[in-house]
């Protein structure tokens, strides 16, 4: 079929011409188009040689001096000399070359891409240079201009002052650029040099603060703290906090930790949350008297303190809503835990009203100990399951475990206190507004969970983090503890779950690697309950918290290691599926021949499908991160079967990743899969949104934006993204004003849904296009962000710096 | 420090008219990629863990998930370009340009033009070339203007503003935006000339941008003498036909995608020219992609070029031959002999026996004159003595007129089979 003289034919490179679209304009595309596209009869004949692509410059410029018109005339004239690229530097001689120009010019003008600037920086040199000579050689396309501009020579004093002018204009700019981004006049960059280096000043300096504070009596007043830094826990040297003060004493299991705290009786002693936590464990010690366990807690109190979250009933679930502690107010109706087992406080009585259903103990324990083996079923790995089997027959005594089986946690960076916004403040409104900036640290709050809870409610997050740090280390797991043996509780492993996925909703993803890495892959047998048989006797199962395992296998993908991710994931859904085989074939979820009723069967097997679920989510989210495209769309899709309920939000995210890729045809596939699955449902109003929500992004990927204004618009979307989209829209309309009015009446009339990140950086960037002020309108908005949002808030959306 | 200064992303306030004189515009330009879709990172709990429900809470408070399914990373809020970004050549240039009034007078007579400068050419971009009467304070002039790119290299956007002040100033400023156009697509292409008149064209397309791009229409526009069939589904059962490259259509940044295209010769023009000869022109490659939420670029390549393969004087193609035949039974094949030079032929065919391929019939035989560009069709039985696949040569035509003889080896296969051994016998 190939006759020989072809076989030695090989590929042909080809040039590429833009389509040739007829323009209105009398210049001459065209003429491009034929010039690269017509290739020398040489190369076709030797069709193996690679055409020359930069066939560009081979037309002569057109000089538009056909407008009329004074004006026109005058703005023409002086655009004569802006035939910058094809100009040679040396037809000007003493002015500044035109090229320089252009390429100072550049250096701010460019619209080349900023945001990794510093990267980029050097390929745009290197274009430079290889422009430059580029630049230079079509004389002949400059000589026209030259020679025709006998007329021009006369004008040249004044176009010699014009270019005066950008010089100045240009070097002034360079000054701008690097002195503030938004200079409003000369005036105004001194000034913010000024602050800057002001701010520079009072960047926070790592001091021990808390100590130096600590002679004053300790107040729950939520403000007046400097950022504080927390050298390392080993400084604490006599004050009143509790945390710190408690630490060389605590690195010790945790039942026996109460002793310390008992004698030591002060306020919010870190201990509230150690005993309060392991409820389940103390309830098993209700049930075998003979276990040793430090202090009888009742079950009632014990459910106090614990915090609602431990027991997953709805009354329970009920008393968990922040409002109820924040109605027990910090200073006084503290629950105090720990001390004697008769506590007749009002506040108690009130609230052990809410959990009716603890007067049984008996019974309650005993399903709850069904409920933590669901909960807590894991599959170790085989070498991990012998030494928990012979720590359990007692061959082994823990001690004598390899130490490099075990993990060893500890802290591993200093405290991360501080607020963005604050500092913002301070730089761009002075003291006296960041004085007004008020929000809770770890110092305000009560030093246990309810405390870290409501960090985590108002999103203080890395004043959370610090609680937890300190928390830890009362538990002897602080900083620099890593690598020394501790053990392990429910408790501290639950701390070490907030606190990491704290820091990976902060973005620290490499401190959450750090401190991560001591756990290992979450298999070591020290985070077994199997491993303490004394302290949680007959308790099986992972103290390791499915979540912290989703954490863990998630974390990755954000440090550029999707495929780690993928491998974790992996493992867990096979773990998963396994444990759900089992239930299936009548065994219990760790494969034992254990009899469970029908009905903890069927809630362990729906606890382990949802699980399931979850960690497919996170393979196709991660899936998606590494634009794998064909398999994220597979799993997404696998997700339905699980999850029929999500049925229609799935399809629409598909389609949405359709509509990512510029498959918009597929993309409609999907879209009238979402519309045939709410018309079976019977049209509820969420998911008339769905379907508008999908016709608005059609329209977006057809360049409708007028239509998909218009759906975005409609009062049944009422979502706030629909609104936000919205006003998007207006702008690719070119209707920057209304665009801006729209999102500035969304977020004065919701702060508390339209503070976002995203809305706030749509906001800004359209002040920026709008005027010169756009720094006083950037401030009004940090101040409306300074009375709302907490700690955690990314203060990068706002463009101030 | 410098990295945050330059955050600043698309929109560029180039205040470059302030060290001598305070204007009273400002203008601001900003490139229109399409908007993205915010995604947003689900960290969630159980109900038992400690957080408890609050993870879950503040996941469902926040805007940008998707309620009723948080833990689905891709949100449907919509979030502006946030840098300029890379422009290829084909795509649309599209950029907002917004001239504020900063002061607090009234401007008069506002010019905004807005140029668009490549290294052949300067296109006006500005949607109307009329000035406006006059602009209050806090208010502005916007432009969205869009332009299909059409050359590689640096591009230079010139935007300049004359208006008149309250004292009756006529006051001018401009300001350049430089970008670069790249390329997208690396082509390459690659003939294979069928033994008939067909050819087959191999191109490789290679996404050589940063980003997927879904492969809209590859498509091959023949020129006037060809006929072309796309080679790239597999016909399935009914009307939909599945494409070679399967479910997904998108190219990932890097990877190279082959078609085939299938070119025949019209039949008036197969026929009136006899032989396609020479340099000959194939058509041209259209291309048509799309990347985020419809972002849409265009393509064509120049016209493909073929060199037809030389036949030399005598072409002999075959018309006809079985692809499988029986051991030591005769079978028939037509060759067609086509003159591809320009003189009268007076041709004389001869057969050689193969070890395995024997010819039935005379050798020698004279197949008359023969006119520039006719050709003559000539039956032929063979018959194969070996199984498995043979090749048939051993023909050889001789011009009288010149004395100069053409081989023609290997000119075919066939399968030859026994058909006493096969199990339907």
């Amino acid at each position: 079929m190939d006759s020989g003289e072809d076989a030695a034919q090989r590929p042909l490179t080809l040039d590429i011409a833009g389509v040739g679209n007829e323009e209105p304009e009398a210049h001459a595309p065209s003429e491009v188009a034929a010039i690269s596209s017509q290739p020398n009869s040489t190369d076709v004949l030797f069709p193996e040689e690679s055409i020359d692509l930069d066939a560009e410059a081979f037309i002569s410029p057109q000089d538009d001096s056909a407008a009329s018109g004074s004006m026109m005339d005058k703005l023409n004239d002086q655009m004569m000399e802006s035939v910058l690229i094809s100009d040679s530097p040396n037809s000007e001689e003493d002015d500044v070359p035109i090229d320089s120009l252009l390429e100072q010019g550049e250096d701010k003008e460019s619209l080349d891409s900023k945001e990794p600037e510093e990267e980029k920086k050097e390929d745009v040199k290197e274009e430079k240079t290889e422009a430059i000579p580029e630049q230079g050689t079509p004389d002949l396309s400059v000589e026209p201009v030259e020679s025709s501009s006998a007329a021009l020579v006369e004008k040249e004093e004044a176009e010699e002052k014009e270019k005066d002018l950008t010089k100045d204009m240009v070097t002034a700019n360079q000054a701008a650029d690097v002195g503030a981004p938004t200079p409003d006049s000369p005036k105004g960059q001194e000034e913010k040099v000024e602050v800057a280096k002001a701010t520079a000043k009072e960047e926070p300096i790592p001091v021990c603060t808390i100590f130096s504070h600590g002679m004053q009596p300790k107040t729950l007043v939520p403000d007046g703290f400097q950022p504080t830094l927390v050298k390392s826990p080993s400084f604490s040297s006599g004050t009143n906090e509790t945390p710190n003060k408690l630490a060389p004493l605590v690195c010790q299991p945790s039942p026996s930790l109460s002793k310390f705290f008992t004698d030591n009786g002060t306020v919010n002693p870190a201990s509230d949350f150690f005993d309060s936590f392991t409820t389940s464990s103390s309830f098993i010690s209700v049930s075998n008297p003979n276990a040793e366990s430090p202090k009888a807690v009742t079950p009632s109190e014990c459910q106090l303190s614990s915090g609602s979250s431990t027991v997953p009933s709805a009354e329970h679930q009920d008393a968990g809503t922040p409002s109820a502690y924040f109605s027990i107010g910090p200073q006084d109706s503290t629950p105090k835990p720990v001390a004697g087992p008769a506590e007749p406080a009002a506040t108690m009585t009130t609230l052990q009203a809410v959990f009716s259903g603890s007067d049984d103990p008996f019974a309650s324990a005993l399903s709850l100990s069904e409920v933590d083996k669901r909960y807590d079923a894991w599959l170790p790995s085989e070498e991990t399951r012998r030494v928990l089997i012979s720590v359990a027959t007692q061959q082994v005594n823990p001690v004598y475990v390899e130490r490099d089986r075990l993990s060893m946690p500890g802290l591993k960076f200093d405290n991360l206190q501080g607020d963005a916004v604050k500092d913002l403040m301070l730089r761009f409104l002075g003291d006296q507004a960041a004085m007004k900036r008020q929000v809770l640290t770890a110092n305000s709050v009560e030093q246990n969970f309810l405390g870290l809870k409501q960090l985590i409610s108002t999103k203080n997050w890395r004043a959370a983090v610090d609680l937890t740090g300190r928390l830890l280390t009362a538990h002897g797991q602080g900083y620099g503890k890593s690598g020394q043996p501790t053990s392990h509780t429910t408790d501290s492993l639950q701390l070490w779950f907030v606190r990491l996925a704290l820091l990976v909703k902060l973005n620290l993803f490499q401190n959450a690697e750090l401190e991560f890495e001591p756990f290992g892959n979450l298999d070591q047998p020290d985070v077994y309950y199997e491993y303490y048989p004394t302290v949680y006797p007959a308790r099986r199962g992972s103290m390791v918290p499915f979540s912290m395992r989703v954490l863990h296998a998630e974390l990755p993908q954000y440090l550029n290691k999707p495929q780690e991710s993928l491998d974790r994931l992996h493992s867990m859904r096979s773990v998963c599926e396994k444990i759900l085989t089992n239930l299936e074939e009548g065994l219990a979820e760790d494969g034992s021949m254990m009899t469970l009723t029908q009905e903890n069967r069927q809630a362990s097997i729906q606890l382990w499908r949802s699980r399931l679920c979850r960690v497919m989510y996170s393979m196709a989210n991660c899936l998606l991160m590494m634009k794998d495209y064909i398999l994220a769309v597979e799993t997404y899709h696998s997700i339905i079967q699980y999850e029929p309920q999500q049925r229609v939000q799935l399809l629409s995210g598909i389609g949405r990743i359709f509509l990512q890729i510029g498959d918009i045809r597929t993309a409609e596939k999907y879209f009238q899969e979402v519309e045939k699955t709410c018309e079976e449902k019977g049209t509820g109003p969420a998911q008339d949104t769905s379907v508008l929500m999908n016709k608005a992004f059609v329209y977006l990927s057809q360049n409708n934006y007028a239509e998909a204004h218009t759906c975005f618009s409609n009062p049944a979307n009422f979502f706030s993204d629909a609104n936000n989209n919205a006003a998007v829209c207006l702008l690719y309309l070119g209707r920057l004003k209304e665009s801006l009015g729209q999102l500035e009446s969304l977020v004065q009339q919701d702060p508390a849904l339209y503070l976002h990140e995203s809305v706030l950086f749509n906001l800004t960037t359209m002040y920026e296009l709008e005027s010169s002020r756009s720094m006083q309108k950037k401030q009004a908005l940090l101040e409306a962000v300074a009375c709302r949002e907490g700690d955690s808030f990314n203060t990068q959306c706002l463009k101030l710096v | 420090m410098k990295a945050k200064v330059h955050s600043g992303l698309s929109q560029h306030k180039m205040d470059v008219n302030q060290a001598k004189q305070e204007h009273l515009l400002a203008l601001k330009v900003m490139r229109l990629t399409k908007p993205t879709l915010f995604t947003n990172m689900p960290v969630t709990c159980e109900d038992r863990d400690l957080p408890g429900d609050l993870f879950g809470r503040l996941m469902r408070e926040d805007p940008s998930t998707i309620k009723g399914a948080e833990t689905l990373m891709l949100g449907e809020m919509l979030t502006l370009p946030q840098n300029f970004g890379n422009i290829f050549l084909g795509e649309t240039f599209s950029s907002y340009i917004s001239v504020h009034n900063d002061s607090n007078q009234v401007v008069k007579d506002i010019l905004v033009k807005a140029d668009l400068q490549t290294s052949s050419q300067r296109l006006n971009l500005s949607a109307s070339n009329s000035a406006v009467a006059e602009l209050k304070p806090e208010c502005c002039i916007d432009d969205v203007i869009h332009h299909e790119v059409k050359e590689i290299g640096t591009h230079i956007l010139v935007c300049a503003v004359s208006y008149t002040t309250q004292s009756g100033d006529k006051l001018y400023f401009r300001k350049f935006f430089k970008f670069q156009v790249l390329k997208p697509l690396d082509v390459k292409t690659k003939f294979y000339n069928a033994e008939t008149d067909e050819v087959f064209l191999e191109a490789q397309i290679q996404n050589i941008t940063t980003s997927p791009m879904f492969m809209e229409k590859v498509s091959l526009e023949p020129s006037m003498m060809y006929n072309v069939t796309e080679l790239n589904t597999v016909a399935s059962g009914k009307e939909c036909s599945e494409s070679t490259f399967g479910k997904m259509l998108y190219l990932q940044p890097m990877d190279t995608r082959q078609y085939l295209y299938c070119l025949k010769p019209k039949p008036e023009f197969a026929e009136k020219a006899g032989v396609i000869k020479g340099v000959t022109v194939i058509g041209k490659l259209d291309i048509v992609w799309k990347t985020n939420l419809g972002e849409r670029g265009r393509l064509q390549t120049s016209q493909l070029q073929r060199m037809a393969p030389g036949y030399g004087d005598v072409r002999l193609s075959l018309e006809f031959i079985p692809d499988t035949v029986n051991l030591e039974e005769p079978f028939d094949i037509t060759c067609k002999i086509t003159n591809c030079s320009e003189r009268t032929m007076d041709l004389l065919l001869e057969m050689c026996n193969t070890r395995s391929v024997h010819w039935c019939g005379v050798s020698g035989r004279q197949l008359g004159k023969l006119s520039p560009s006719g050709s003559l069709a000539i039956p032929l039985k063979l018959l194969s003595s070996v199984q498995g696949l043979q090749s048939i040569s051993g023909l050889r035509l001789t011009d009288t007129f010149l004395k100069r003889t053409y081989e023609y080896d290997d000119i075919a296969q066939v399968c030859v089979v026994c058909p006493y051994l096969s199990p339907e016998s």
